[in-house]
C-alpha cells in the first residue's frame, strides 16, 4: 500500500482496530445466522407469506409515521431551545431528554392510564366540564406514544450540532440580506441536514423493534409477532427475526447512498452560535413546547405519581406494606447509575475509531463496521442477550472470563446501543477543522498530543451527548439486563418490570419516578453543562 | 482527571456492593414465614431462574437460605424468556431450578429434553394432577380464571354462568381477551382438550366476531376494566387485588366466578422444575419441599392471593371458591404439542389484531 493509499483508506493500525470492533458488534447478526441454520429456520419460504406481510406491512408504516413525526418535532424543539429568545431554555433543556428514560412497558400503559377513557386527564378535563373519548390503541396510539417518546433521538444529537455551528457563515448570510428564514432554509438546515437524518434513521429502527409501546396499543407488528412465536415455533421466531435485520440492513444502506454527507469540514469555528429572536412567534412556540412536553413527559408522570402517591398513603394509613425497601431501593438504584455510566463511557470509547476512519478516511471496513453497528439497533434486546450468551458459551476461555460479570453486560449495552453514540460521535469528529488538525501537524505536535489537545477538546460536547443517549438508554434497558446480568444483580427497570408484571403498580410507580430524577440529574450534567462549557 | 475519580469510585462501590453480610435473622415478609435465627451455611448452594416476580417469592426464598443455611442466587425475568436462556445455555445453565408462572415454558424445556426428575418424596406433597406423571416438575401455587368486570356496568346477576354465553349479542364489544398471555394460552389448551379442538376453535371465532379486544396481559385488562375502557375481561384473579390496594375506590372493577365447572373457572397452576444438568439437585429437591411446606403454602395464599397446593392448607377467605377442575387434571403431559397449536389457533382467529 503506498503513502497516498494509506490516506485515503486510513492508518493500518486503525483499520485493524476497527475490524475486530466490527467483528465484536456482528455477534447479534452472526448468532442469527447461524440460528437459523441449525434450527431449519427458512426466511426464504417465508417471504412473500401473508404471515409475514402483513405485520412487516403494520411495523414499516409505522416506522415510517413515527419517523415523519420525529424529525419535525425533535428539529424544531431543538432549534427553539438552543437557538432562539425561547423563555426557560435551560430548564427545557433538562426536561426535554426524559421521555428516553421511559422502559416502554410501564411508559406506554402510564400514558394510557392518564390519556384514555376513564383515565387521569378525562376525569380532570370532565371536572371542567369537558368530555373526551378518544382512545389510544392501533396505528394511532402506537404511532402518538413512539412519536412522543421518540423524538429524543432526534432532538439530543440536532442540538448538540446547532450549539456547534460557528456563527460566520449565518453572519454572512445576515449582512448579504436574508431574513432569518432564509438563513434557517438555506445555511443552517443543509448543515444539520446529516444529522437530522441520522437521528431519524434511528427512530426507524426502534420503531420497528419495539414490542411493549405496540404491544400495549394492540397493533401487531413484526417484532410482535417474533415474541409470540418464541416458545411455539422457534424456527418462524428466528426466521423472522432475520428478515428484521434485513429490513434494517436495506434501510441502513438506502440512508448511506442518499445522505452522503461529506464529513470533513473546513469551517473556522468563529463565534458563539447565532441566536434568533421569535419576535411575535413567542407565545405560539412556548404553547408548542410546553405541549410536547405535557404529553410526552407530563402524561405518563402523572400516572406514575398518582400510582406512587396512592402507595404511599396506603401504608401510612396501614393498608397493605409495600413489597419493596429503602435498602433495595438504594442498592438498584446505584446499579442503574453506575452500570449505565460505565457502558456511556465504554460505547464512546469503542465508537470513537470506528467514526474517526469513517468521518476522516475512504474506508470500506468504516463503512461495514457502521452499518453493521447501526442495523442492530433493530433487533429486540432479548435477541441482543441470547447471541451474547450464545457466543460466551461457544468457548471454554471467554465463559470462565465473562460469566457472570458486569464485563458481559456492559458489552451487551455496547453492542445494543452503540449506534445511538454513533451519529453524534462522526459529527463531532467531522467537526474538528482540517486547518486547526494541519496547524497542529505541521507545528509538530505529536499525534497523541494533537488528539488529546486539538480534537479532545473540540469534541468533547458530542461525545458528552453521545454518552448521554447510550446512558439514558441504558438506564431503562430490560431484557439484557434480566438475562446476563450477574446473579442477584438488579437495576431500577428489572424491579419495575417485577412490580409491575403482578399488577404491583404503587411500587414500579415509586421507582420509575426515582428513574426519571435520577435521569434528569444526568442529562443535566451530561448534556446540559458540559455543552455550555463550550 | 476527573474522569479518573470517578471511575475508580464507581469501581470501588462494585467491589463494595458485591460483598454483604449474612443476617442474623430475617424481618419483613420474610420473617412471617421464618421468625427464627438464621442457620449456619450448610456449603451448598441453589441457582433460581424465576419466572415468578421478586415482590411475591422473594421472602420464600430469603427465608429458605435463612433457614437452611444453602446459598441462594436468584435470576430473575419472564417465563418464557428464561426458559429461552435456559435452552441457549443447554447443559452449561447456571440454573438449578426453574419457577415458571404457567405450564407453557415447562412443557418447552421439557420437549427439549432439558428437565431433570423430582424425587417422589417431593412429589407425594401435592394431588397426583398437581405433578406430570414423568415427575419432571410440581405445582407449587395456583391461580384460577376468573372475569374482570366493571362494576358502574355490570352487577353479578347480569352476568352469565359459562364462558359460552359471551358469544351472546348481549356482550357484543364488551370483552377483552388476553391473547398473547401465557395463562391464557395455557387456559385455551386446557380447554381445546376438555370440549375439543372445534368447540375450542369455534368459540373464540365466535368471540371475535362478537367484537371481542386484545390486551396484551392480565394487567392491563383488569387496569382498563377500572377504568371503563372495557366492560369485563378473562383474567387470573389476583391482579384485581393489587389494582384494589393501589387505587383504592378510584379502581371500579372486582372478580367474577362463572360457575363452578365451567371450563372458565379453571385453576391454572405455577410449577417448579429441576434442570437436568443440575449439580446441586439435593438443595434443589429441598428447595421444592420448603416451597410446598406449610408456613410457604400459608404465605402464598394470606400474601399473594394464590391458591396453596399442599394438602391441609387452606385457602384464604377472600379468595372466590375453588373448582375441581385444575390444570393438572387434564394431564398436562398428553397435551403434547398443546401449547403450540393453541397459540397457532389463537393467532389464526384474528383476535390479536382486535
Amino acid at each position: 500500500m503506498n503513502k497516498a493509499e494509506t490516506k485515503q483508506r486510513g492508518p493500518a493500525g486503525l483499520q485493524l482496530v476497527v475490524l475486530g470492533l466490527a467483528f465484536l458488534f456482528s455477534f447479534p447478526a452472526l448468532y442469527l445466522i447461524w440460528r437459523n441454520f441449525t434450527e431449519g429456520g427458512n426466511p426464504a419460504e417465508l417471504i412473500g407469506t401473508r404471515r409475514i406481510l402483513d405485520p412487516l406491512w403494520r411495523s414499516v408504516s409505522l416506522a415510517l409515521a413515527v419517523s415523519a413525526t420525529t424529525a419535525a418535532i425533535g428539529t424544531a424543539l431543538a432549534w427553539l431551545t438552543n437557538r432562539t429568545d425561547l423563555p426557560g431554555n435551560r430548564i427545557w433543556r433538562v426536561v426535554l431528554p426524559i421521555p428516553l428514560v421511559f422502559p416502554t412497558f410501564i411508559g406506554a400503559a402510564a400514558f394510557i392510564r392518564t390519556m384514555n377513557p376513564g383515565g387521569l386527564a378525562n376525569r380532570m378535563l370532565s371536572e371542567l366540564g369537558i368530555e373526551t373519548v378518544i382512545e389510544m390503541r392501533g396505528f394511532f396510539g402506537a404511532w402518538s406514544v413512539l412519536t412522543l417518546f421518540c423524538y429524543p433521538y432526534v432532538y439530543l444529537p440536532v442540538a448538540a450540532r446547532l450549539r456547534q455551528l460557528p456563527s460566520s457563515l449565518e453572519e454572512n448570510a445576515r449582512v448579504l440580506g436574508q431574513n432569518p428564514s432564509q438563513i434557517i432554509l438555506r445555511v443552517v438546515l443543509p448543515q444539520i441536514g446529516s444529522v437530522i437524518a441520522a437521528g431519524t434513521l434511528l427512530v426507524f429502527l426502534y420503531t420497528i423493534s419495539d414490542f411493549g409501546a405496540v404491544q400495549l396499543m394492540r397493533y401487531d407488528t413484526l417484532a410482535r409477532s417474533i415474541f409470540t412465536s418464541q416458545l411455539a415455533d422457534q424456527s418462524v421466531a428466528l426466521a423472522l427475526s432475520l428478515i428484521l435485520l434485513l429490513l434494517a440492513g436495506a434501510i441502513v444502506a438506502f440512508e448511506r447512498i442518499f445522505s452522503r454527507v461529506k464529513f470533513t469540514t473546513d469551517e473556522a469555528l468563529v463565534g458563539k452560535p447565532v441566536q434568533y429572536s421569535l419576535g411575535r412567534w413567542r407565545f405560539p412556540a412556548i404553547g408548542f413546547v410546553s405541549l410536547i412536553v405535557l404529553l410526552s413527559t407530563g402524561a405518563p408522570l402523572l400516572a406514575l405519581g398518582d400510582w406512587a402517591t396512592d402507595g404511599l398513603i396506603r401504608t401510612t394509613r396501614g393498608g397493605y406494606p409495600l413489597t419493596i425497601d429503602k435498602e433495595q431501593v438504594w442498592e438498584s438504584t446505584w446499579n442503574t447509575f453506575s452500570i449505565s455510566v460505565l457502558a456511556g463511557l465504554v460505547a464512546v470509547i469503542a465508537i470513537l475509531p470506528i467514526a474517526f476512519l469513517v468521518a476522516r478516511y475512504k474506508s470500506r471496513i468504516g463503512s461495514v463496521a457502521h452499518s453493521v453497528i447501526i442495523a442492530t439497533f433493530a433487533l429486540p434486546g432479548i435477541l441482543i442477550a441470547l447471541a451474547m450468551r450464545f457466543w460466551t458459551l461457544r468457548s471454554d476461555w471467554a465463559y470462565d472470563l465473562v460469566n457472570n460479570t458486569e464485563v458481559l453486560l456492559i458489552f451487551a449495552y455496547v453492542v445494543r446501543f452503540g449506534s445511538l453514540a454513533m451519529g453524534v460521535i462522526l459529527v463531532a469528529v467531522a467537526a474538528v477543522p482540517k486547518r486547526l488538525h494541519d496547524a497542529g501537524k505541521i507545528l509538530g505536535v505529536r499525534k497523541f498530543s494533537r488528539f488529546a489537545r486539538i480534537d479532545l477538546p473540540i469534541m468533547t460536547p458530542g461525545l458528552a451527548a453521545a454518552a448521554g443517549l447510550v446512558i439514558l438508554s441504558t438506564m431503562k434497558e430490560l431484557p439484557i439486563t434480566l438475562l446476563i446480568s450477574p446473579l442477584g444483580f438488579s437495576t431500577l427497570a428489572t424491579r419495575i418490570f417485577s412490580s409491575f408484571e403482578d399488577a404491583f403498580v404503587a411500587e414500579a410507580g415509586i421507582m420509575a419516578l426515582i428513574l426519571v430524577a435520577l435521569s434528569s440529574v444526568l442529562t443535566w450534567f451530561l448534556v446540559i453543562r458540559k455543552a455550555d462549557h463550550l | 482527571m476527573r474522569l479518573r475519580i470517578l471511575l475508580s469510585t464507581l469501581a470501588t462501590a462494585l467491589i463494595l456492593s458485591s460483598c454483604g453480610s449474612d443476617p442474623e435473622s430475617l424481618d419483613g415478609r420474610a420473617a412471617e414465614i421464618y421468625p427464627g435465627t438464621c442457620a449456619d451455611g450448610n456449603g451448598r448452594s441453589v441457582t433460581i431462574y424465576s419466572g415468578r416476580t421478586e415482590n411475591l417469592i422473594l421472602p420464600v426464598l430469603e427465608a429458605f437460605g435463612c433457614e437452611t443455611g444453602t446459598d441462594v442466587q436468584v435470576r430473575w425475568g419472564a417465563s418464557t424468556d428464561l426458559a429461552l436462556l435456559i435452552n441457549e445455555e443447554g447443559d452449561r445453565t447456571q440454573a438449578d431450578v426453574f419457577l415458571s408462572r404457567s405450564p407453557g415454558p415447562v412443557g418447552y424445556l421439557e420437549s427439549n429434553d432439558l428437565l431433570g426428575t423430582i424425587s417422589s418424596d417431593v412429589l407425594s406433597l401435592v394431588d397426583e394432577q398437581n405433578h406430570s406423571a414423568a415427575g419432571t416438575w410440581i405445582g407449587f401455587s395456583g391461580r384460577k380464571r376468573v372475569m374482570v368486570y366493571n362494576i358502574d356496568e355490570y352487577s353479578p346477576a347480569d352476568l352469565p354462568d359459562s364462558v359460552f354465553d359471551l358469544t351472546a349479542e348481549e356482550f357484543r364489544n364488551k370483552v377483552a381477551l388476553p391473547g398473547t398471555n401465557g395463562s391464557f394460552i395455557d387456559w385455551f389448551t386446557v380447554f381445546m382438550d376438555q370440549h375439543g379442538k372445534d368447540v375450542a376453535t369455534q368459540w373464540l371465532n365466535d368471540m371475535v366476531d362478537n367484537g371481542a379486544r386484545y390486551y396484551p396481559n392480565n394487567r392491563s385488562i383488569v387496569e382498563a376494566t377500572g377504568r371503563g375502557e372495557i366492560s369485563m375481561g378473562l383474567v387470573n384473579h389476583y391482579y384485581n387485588y393489587q389494582e384494589q390496594a393501589a387505587s383504592g375506590n378510584d379502581h371500579r372493577a372486582e372478580n367474577y366466578d362463572f360457575n363452578n365447572e365451567d371450563i372458565g373457572s379453571l385453576l391454572i397452576i405455577t410449577a417448579a422444575t429441576i434442570l437436568d444438568s443440575s449439580t446441586n439437585v439435593e438443595a434443589s429437591e429441598d428447595l421444592l419441599e420448603y416451597l410446598l411446606s406449610a408456613p410457604v403454602q400459608q404465605y402464598f395464599t394470606d400474601r399473594t392471593f394464590e391458591y396453596p397446593l399442599a394438602a391441609g392448607v387452606i385457602p384464604n377467605d377472600a379468595l372466590p371458591e375453588l373448582t375441581a377442575l385444575e390444570i393438572g387434571s387434564v394431564n398436562f403431559d398428553e397435551l403434547g404439542g398443546g401449547f403450540e397449536e393453541a397459540s397457532r389457533i389463537i393467532e389464526a382467529s384474528g383476535i390479536l389484531n382486535r
